[in-house]
């Protein structure tokens, strides 16, 4: 607003009122003032600029008009990696898109979702006023998800392949053509007269060792780097390539430095490091929840649905909850203050909290005895139980023996024949008669057993996981941890008799909170506490998620994963990933040499997925190997990976370092803003895919990622918009790689497909979801008019076999499959549970050593403080009288990593200042609005500071999603043209204090202690005002 | 006041809820109070109005964010929000604070106090339908600002692109489609209640019936048509409008 119509409005104040002024026209300082708009005219003099609605309900008949000028589909929002099913409304004549809601058959949206039977019109009427429906029916999009349209229409995407002109991250690109850039990407030359750069083809050589002396490193094909954002509907191609086409070993996403933690940690409750499993509350009908490192409402996976899910669950259901956090957060309600409570938390302690709860627990023998006893399948399923651990399994704890971390095999003592020593044929002491037997007799076995156990080769020490646990919490006292955690010792006991008073109708949560240099055994030693009260399978306790259809799979329809010259991978992963350093040949050569072979020139992750926060700085290093070419999508561990950018900068900007980087990306974001070349591709509702929920959701689901709208960016010359998809495929065929081209997809009836467009890919993983189990409806003309499907009825008919196309509409009509709500529980079971056994003791880690410190893994829940990567406690190095703070980072509600661009969502909360408990700033004089500045031993950022009572003491919160240098920060220059300046660069990003690890060689950022996972929680620091 | 929209006051303590409620079935009548301007367009046989239920808000924003994509209100300018408060309850210092999270519009009152301050003649630019909305024409509108002035809610802006008033109009357009508003279809923890207190059947009516509810500042006499379940009696009195004053 002007200052002149300021002035005039504290004029009318001073005049209180203009009431008897004539009608139509007065004067006022000199101004004729006319009635009407001034400015611009709107669509409508009452209802200004909003379109016109999208349906018009006969509220007595029920019967649903469209408006003929505009669409409503059901796709995918890629606003944040919850991936929810939505409802796109699109105006047909210009393809723009007018907003964003839910779509009411996708359990991410609505709860519960409507049956999938459910005519599309009646889905539609469901969601108006029609009887009320719409509000018990809504399904919604969440703020974020409602603003993420702007992404289409973003000034600041990247529209055609872009090569950089100058250095490397300059900022200056020329526009080339798809066939350009695939020809240099491909056949690499003096690409930039900084000398020869190879291709990919002359990369791709799948038999010359890259190592000769260390053969395990695999072949030179493993010097391409493939780096995702995260699973987004479209990994399943990205993979193919990669690892089954090409050939490398190196393939990266964003886990690391996102929740792997948690993910890490619950894989070893869970026994699972293939995929790390993980579990979430069935909110509906849990009594007592703690969530310590997650928050529902405010952040987590998904985001939406558990914050829809937990504010029923406090207002119409039983749930009471606690958040341990070192930050209050949208999980807290004043309004429902006798259901949810705030515990603040010291960052990074959240293994000594967890560790004092167990504690408490064996002492009080608060835990499910009955549940814990049964030491298998048989056991478990006669005592009445949805699921069985090993708490009761016996581990060699014998010192120097060969089987020394190791469960007890029943071949060993002689209960199976010696061929089945490595068969999972455990030995557990029966309950009744005392004598070691075999864990699959039905019947309860000792908790607690310390002893030895005679075997053909003499007596073996063992003792029972729950014995191991028992011993590892009896470490500390509970003071101890109450002093560690900053939660007073009553507290944690009226949680721990609280957590084990509702039977299974308990649970405990956590999710990214983790990330502290602990944050692997913090994990563990949080989601052990599940495992305590046995409440996994369970109505209101833990449940692995429903599950999905399958799609990118070998499903009824077409085997989209296996392919004739498929090549599986060889070697060690760049990252030292899933692979012992002890069977290294630099281990072996430094033992043979009679060197003690620890600690090893940088940390190995024997039981960690690959690490996208190892991968720079190990290529850099040099150590195990170096790489010649990055090739990513949508990845920016610049910005997401806490202290990368500090280690690696100098590097990244210099070719001859990296030689080959080409990013695949729709923005230029902190890390595509390094490339050599960028490809354009597909965003939001423009793009295919088959996504599936995280979790946190009890029913089967497929979500359709589908183009509702024609992609923004260039088409090749034969009309195909340029995408991740069509450059894979084509430099794939361009270096004939397997999987890829003619005959590439086998048809369950023995027929081949070729595989030379996205949809060649994604239909067919469409019939999959179709046809799998019991195949769906056919769907009818007026249904795949109404939903708007007729968009892509030419592709279908021409990828697919008729039989297909109309089972194949029907799922996109509904924006995928879904199973029906009403299938979520058998009973007082969850339908979809979790099949495996979960674990007191992880063997996996049990048996795994450190390489820094060659010294074994405990393979139960333990507590240990932050540490560096030699086990040095990080306070030791940093002391707390120098560094007073400790950081804790915490998810936006409203930002993810990429949508600061989006207007109507930044102007809800334009900046992130920083949030200082109440007593702190009083005692360093600090006030609101402050500037201050925050040192770390990485970094140093100025800030705004708020002044809070809901931050813990000591701690200094940061809300991520701001402080972006890139995405429309920074103007770049595309082809002459330089792009508009923007406010995107508001606010202060955490990461950029991220510390590197003093205690390790070379470049390095600091990591998970155990599994090498980023650390953004529990960074020392400094807080002085500027 | 902080330079975000999140705006925390700190230290407001807390007292037993639901000891004070609203008039929940006064606005029932169809008849406009004494001094007001005749009623213009809407159908007298509803009465539309939101109930709030506090307890199911996450803050998450979708209502600010959808209002402002469906209604295309300039950036920075708000027909709705959440607002949300750090709180002390200070008869029990040892708990730990809390959030809340108010949800704001405009309340659609019985009283509006905007349409008096309307200086446009011989109709005014803003005025009330019979059934209850509240609106304004914007090609009656002078843009002179009094009627934003006389809202003790804030609920009302200058548009900076119209310059004239801008509000909350409740989606009418959607509402006479059948539809719901905005805001209420997106609210993610189902806390927007929106519908019809003279149809007896009506959801907001069981609401009204079940629980003690309150309005932002009854002592305005404004008789507003915005109920909220679960708010603090300390919060009845809250004078934060939804967007500044000029």
């Amino acid at each position: 607003m002007s200052s002149k119509r300021r002035e005039f409005l504290k004029g009318i104040a001073a005049a209180g009122g203009l009431a008897a002024l004539p009608g139509l026209a007065h004067s006022a300082d000199g101004v004729t003032v006319l009635p009407g708009t001034r400015g611009k005219k709107t669509r409508d003099p009452v209802t200004g600029n909003a379109p016109g609605p999208e349906f018009v309900i006969d509220l007595k008949s029920g019967k649903l008009t469209p408006n003929p000028n505009q669409q409503v589909s059901f796709t995918m929002c890629l606003g944040c990696y919850t991936m929810c099913g939505v409802r796109v409304r699109t105006e047909k004549a210009s393809g723009r898109v007018l907003r964003v809601a839910g779509n009411p058959y996708h359990p991410l949206s609505a709860d519960p979702h409507l049956p999938y039977e459910t005519p599309l019109a009646a889905a539609f009427t469901s969601l108006t006023r029609y009887g009320e429906s719409g509000l018990s029916g809504r399904s919604t999009a969440c703020g974020r998800g409602n603003a993420m349209l702007e992404q289409v229409t973003s000034p600041y995407r990247v529209l055609t392949p872009l090569k950089r002109v100058g250095p490397r991250n300059a900022g200056k690109w020329v526009p080339i053509s798809f066939e350009q850039l695939l020809e240099e990407v491909v056949e690499g030359g003096n690409l930039f007269g900084e000398g020869h750069v190879d291709g990919l083809r002359a990369i791709h050589d799948l038999k010359t060792p890259l190592d000769p002396a260390n053969p395990e490193y695999g072949p030179k094909a493993n010097q391409l780097a493939v780096f995702n954002a995260v699973g987004d509907g479209r990994d399943g191609i990205i993979k193919r390539f990669t690892f089954d086409a090409f050939g490398t070993r190196n393939y990266g996403a964003h886990g690391s430095y996102c929740g792997l933690a948690m993910r890490v940690g619950s894989g070893a409750v869970m026994g699972d490091f293939a995929k790390n499993a993980h579990g979430k509350p069935d909110f509906s009908n849990c009594e007592f929840a703690i969530f310590i490192g997650s928050s529902p409402g405010n952040s987590g996976n998904p985001f939406k649905r558990q914050g829809r899910l937990v504010a029923t669950a406090r207002t119409a259901g039983k749930l009471e909850y606690v958040v341990i956090d070192p930050t209050l957060n949208n999980s807290s309600n004043a309004a429902v203050a006798d259901r949810d409570r705030w515990i603040p938390i010291t960052p990074g302690s959240d293994g000594a909290f967890a560790m004092a709860m167990i504690r408490w627990i064996i002492e009080n023998q608060r835990y499910d005895a009955k549940f814990l006893s049964q030491p298998g399948p048989k056991a478990a399923e006669a005592a009445g139980e949805a699921n069985w651990c090993n708490a009761t399994h016996l581990v060699v704890v014998q010192e120097g023996h060969p089987q020394e971390g190791h469960f007890l095999r029943a071949a060993d003592i002689g209960l199976a024949p010696a061929k089945d020593a490595a068969e999972a044929l455990y030995v557990v002491i029966d309950g009744a008669t005392g004598k070691p037997r075999s864990h699959l007799e039905p019947a309860a076995a000792a908790l607690f057993y310390d002893g030895a156990v005679d075997t053909p080769n003499g007596p073996v020490k063992v003792k029972t996981s729950l014995q191991l646990l028992k011993e590892q919490a009896f470490r500390h006292t509970l003071d101890e941890y109450s002093g560690a955690c900053g939660i007073p010792l009553e507290t944690i006991q009226r949680l721990a008799r609280e957590f084990t008073s509702h039977g299974k109708k308990a649970a405990v949560d956590a999710h990214g909170g983790m990330m502290a240099s602990n944050g692997f055994y913090n994990a563990f030693a949080v989601l052990t506490l599940n495992t305590l009260i046995g409440n996994y399978n369970w109505k209101g306790g833990m449940s692995p998620g429903g599950g999905t259809f399958p799609s990118v799979a070998a499903g009824p329809r077409y085997n989209l994963v296996d392919f004739p010259g498929k090549v599986k991978p060889q070697g060690v992963f760049l990252c030292r990933s899933r692979f012992p350093y002890e069977k290294t040949s630099e281990f072996n050569r430094r033992k043979a040499a009679g060197e003690n072979p620890y600690p090893a020139k940088a940390p190995w992750y024997p039981f960690s997925p690959p690490l996208l926060t190892e991968y720079f700085t190990s290529h850099f290093n040099g150590y195990p190997y170096k790489l010649k070419a990055i090739v990513s999508f949508m990845a920016n561990p610049i910005y997401g990976h806490a202290g990368l950018k500090r280690a690696i900068h100098d590097k990244l900007k210099d070719p001859r370092e990296l030689p080959l980087f080409v990013a695949v990306d729709a923005f230029i974001n902190e890390t595509s803003a390094y490339a050599d070349y960028i490809v354009p591709d597909s965003v939001m509702y423009e793009s295919w895919g088959w996504a599936k929920p995280w979790n946190g959701y009890l029913t089967k689901a497929s979500t359709a990622r589908w183009p509702v709208i024609e992609p923004a960016q260039a088409k090749t010359a034969d009309g195909q918009s340029i995408t991740m998809e069509l450059f894979l495929i084509e430099v794939a065929k361009k270096l004939k790689l397997p999987g890829f081209g003619a005959n590439a997809i086998a048809a369950a009836d023995g027929s081949l497909h070729p595989l030379d467009r996205p949809e060649d890919f994604y239909l067919r993983a469409a019939a999959n979801v179709a046809f799998a189990g019991k195949p769906v409806p056919d769907a009818n003309d007026e249904e795949v008019a109404l939903a708007g499907v007729t968009r892509i009825m030419p592709d279908v008919r021409k990828v697919l076999k008729p039989e297909e196309v109309r089972k194949v509409a029907y799922v996109y009509s509904r924006g995928g499959r879904f199973e029906n709500a009403s299938d979520a529980y058998q009973g007082e079971r969850l339908k979809n549970g979790y099949k495996k056994p979960l674990c007191i003791y992880n063997e996996t880690v049990g048996t795994a050593r450190n390489s820094m410190t060659g010294r074994r893994y405990s393979g139960t829940a333990s507590y240990m403080p932050t540490v560096f990567a030699d086990g040095t406690p990080v306070e030791k190095v940093y002391p707390k009288s120098e560094w007073p703070f400790l950081l804790t980072p915490f998810k936006s509600s409203l930002q993810n990593s990429f949508s600061i661009g989006a207007l109507r969502l930044r102007q809800v909360r334009p900046d992130n200042p920083v949030g200082i408990n109440s007593a702190d700033a009083a005692r360093i004089g600090i006030h609101s609005g402050d500037k201050v500045r925050i040192t770390t031993p990485g970094g140093s950022l100025v800030a705004v500071a708020q002044v809070l009572d809901g931050i813990a003491p000591g701690a200094v919160s940061i809300e991520h999603g701001y402080g972006h240098t890139e995405l429309g920060a920074r103007a770049h220059d595309i082809g002459g043209q330089p792009q508009p300046a923007s406010g995107n660069g508001v606010g202060v990003n955490l990461n950029d204090l991220g510390l590197s690890d003093p205690r390790r060689e070379g470049l390095s950022t600091l990591g998970d202690w155990a599994i090498g996972s980023a650390v953004r929680t529990a960074l020392p620091a400094r807080v002085e005002k500027v | 006041m902080t330079t975000t929209r999140r705006e925390f006051l700190k230290n407001i303590g807390t007292v037993t809820m639901g000891a004070v409620t609203a008039a929940a079935t006064g606005p029932l009548q169809a008849a406009t109070p004494d001094g007001f301007p005749p009623k213009r367009g809407g159908d007298p046989r509803h009465r539309w109005a939101m109930v709030v239920d506090m307890r199911r808000c996450i803050a998450c924003q979708a209502c600010t964010v959808s209002c402002s994509v469906e209604n295309q209100a300039p950036l920075h300018q708000f027909r709705t929000i959440v607002s949300q408060y750090q709180v002390k309850d200070l008869d029990r210092p040892e708990q730990p604070v809390a959030l809340v999270d108010l949800p704001r519009l405009c309340n659609h009152c019985d009283s509006p106090p905007c349409i008096m301050a309307c200086p446009v003649r011989p109709q005014r630019a803003t005025y009330q339908q019979k059934d209850g909305i509240v609106l304004v024409n914007n090609e009656m509108c002078l843009g002179c600002g009094a009627c934003a002035y006389a809202c003790p809610y804030g609920a009302r802006f200058v548009n900076s692109e119209t310059h004239t008033a801008d509000k909350c109009t409740l989606c009418v357009h959607r509402i006479k489609a059948g539809l719901l508003p905005a805001c209420v279809e997106s609210c993610v923890g189902g806390a927007r209640v929106f519908g019809d207190l003279r149809d007896p059947k009506s959801e907001v009516r069981k609401l009204l019936a079940r629980y003690k509810v309150k309005v932002l500042q009854p002592e305005k006499h404004t008789r507003p048509n915005v109920y909220y379940i679960g708010m603090d009696v300390k919060f009845e009195h809250n004078t934060d409008r939804i967007n500044k004053r000029g």
